[in-house]
C-alpha cells in the first residue's frame, strides 16, 4: 500500500515537482494544502503518512503550522521542503520536531532518501 | 570568517545557480552566451534586504519563460497569469538557491522580499549594474541575470556587507 503524503505549499511549481517526483513511486499525494492554516485544518481528516511542509508561505510561516499540527498529532511526521535555509532555520525545524529537511530544487533520490529516514 | 565575495566569486555562484535551477525546475539548458534578449520580454525582480544589499534582475525573453513555464506545469497553453506565477516562483527558487550559497561563502544570511514581476524591462531606481551574465538556449531566446548594487554604494566587492 502506498504511503500518503501531504504538501503544504504555496507554490504551484513545487506541488508539481513534488507530484512528478512521488509519481511511480511508493508514496501519493494524499492531499495538497496551499497554506499553514490549511493544512492545521485538514490534517486530522486527510490523516497522510507524511506531511511534506514549505517555510515560507503566504500567513502562517511553515514552521509554526508544523509546531501546531505536532501538538495536536505528536505522531506526525513532517518534512520541511524549503529553498533558503539556513542553520537557524534548520536548528528551529529540529526543536519542533520536524523529521527532516530538503533543500529546492530537490532531486527525487535526495527527497526519498528524507521520507524514508522520515518514516524510520 | 571571509564575509565578502569577490565579483568573480559570486559571478561563478550566481551561473551555477542558473544554469542548474533552470534544468531542474524548467527543463531547459542555459549556456552563457553574449546574447541579449528581444523586444518582448519580461522582468523578475528580488532585493536582498539583509545581508547583502544588493538586487537581482532576471530579464527574459517571454517566449523563453512561456517555455519553461509550460515545461514546468505540464501545459501546452498557459494564461498571462500562469507565466506570471511561474516566473516568480522559478526565481523564488533561483534565488533562494543563491542566497544559500552566499550564506555557505560569507556565513552571512540573504534575505529577500517576494519576487516583482513586469512586463518588459524594468531597471530599478537607485540602484546601477554591476554586472550581467547572458544566457541563451538551444532556440536562441535570451536571458540576462543583472546583479544591481545601490549608486553610492558600488565596491569593488559585489556581495560587501555595509
Amino acid at each position: 500500500m502506498k504511503r500518503r503524503v501531504m504538501i503544504v505549499d504555496d507554490s504551484r511549481l513545487v506541488r508539481v515537482q513534488l507530484e512528478d517526483a512521488l509519481a511511480g513511486t511508493d508514496y501519493e499525494v494524499a492531499a495538497y494544502c496551499r497554506s499553514g492554516e490549511d493544512a492545521i485544518a485538514r490534517y486530522a481528516e486527510v490523516a497522510p503518512d507524511l506531511v511534506t511542509m514549505d517555510i515560507i508561505m503566504q500567513g502562517m510561516d511553515g514552521i509554526d503550522a508544523a509546531e501546531i499540527i505536532l501538538k495536536e498529532h505528536p505522531d506526525a511526521r513532517i518534512v520541511m521542503v524549503s529553498s533558503l535555509a539556513y542553520e537557524d532555520t534548520f536548528e528551529r525545524a529540529r526543536k519542533i520536531g520536524a523529521r527532516g529537511f530538503v533543500d529546492k530544487p530537490f532531486y527525487q533520490e535526495q527527497l526519498l532518501k528524507v521520507f524514508e529516514e522520515a518514516l524510520a | 570568517m571571509n564575509s565578502t565575495l569577490t565579483q568573480e566569486e559570486l559571478e561563478r555562484i550566481l551561473n551555477q545557480a542558473v544554469q542548474d535551477v533552470t534544468e531542474r525546475t524548467a527543463g531547459v539548458r542555459l549556456h552563457q552566451e553574449d546574447m541579449s534578449p528581444g523586444e518582448d520580454m519580461c522582468t523578475v525582480q528580488i532585493t536582498f534586504d539583509k545581508g547583502f544589499h544588493t538586487s537581482l534582475t532576471l530579464c527574459a525573453d517571454t517566449s523563453l519563460l512561456y517555455r519553461m513555464a509550460c515545461n514546468s506545469f505540464h501545459e501546452e497553453m498557459l494564461e498571462p497569469e500562469d507565466l506570471e506565477e511561474f516566473s516568480k516562483e522559478y526565481f523564488n527558487v533561483l534565488c533562494g538557491r543563491i542566497a544559500g550559497a552566499m550564506f555557505q561563502a560569507t556565513q552571512v544570511p540573504a534575505h529577500f522580499n517576494p519576487p516583482a514581476f513586469y512586463r518588459g524591462r524594468f531597471e530599478p531606481e537607485g540602484r546601477e549594474v554591476q554586472f550581467v551574465l547572458t544566457y541563451s538556449n538551444e532556440y536562441n531566446e535570451g536571458a540576462q541575470l543583472i546583479h544591481h548594487v545601490p549608486c553610492a554604494q558600488q565596491d569593488e566587492d559585489a556581495g560587501d556587507i555595509s
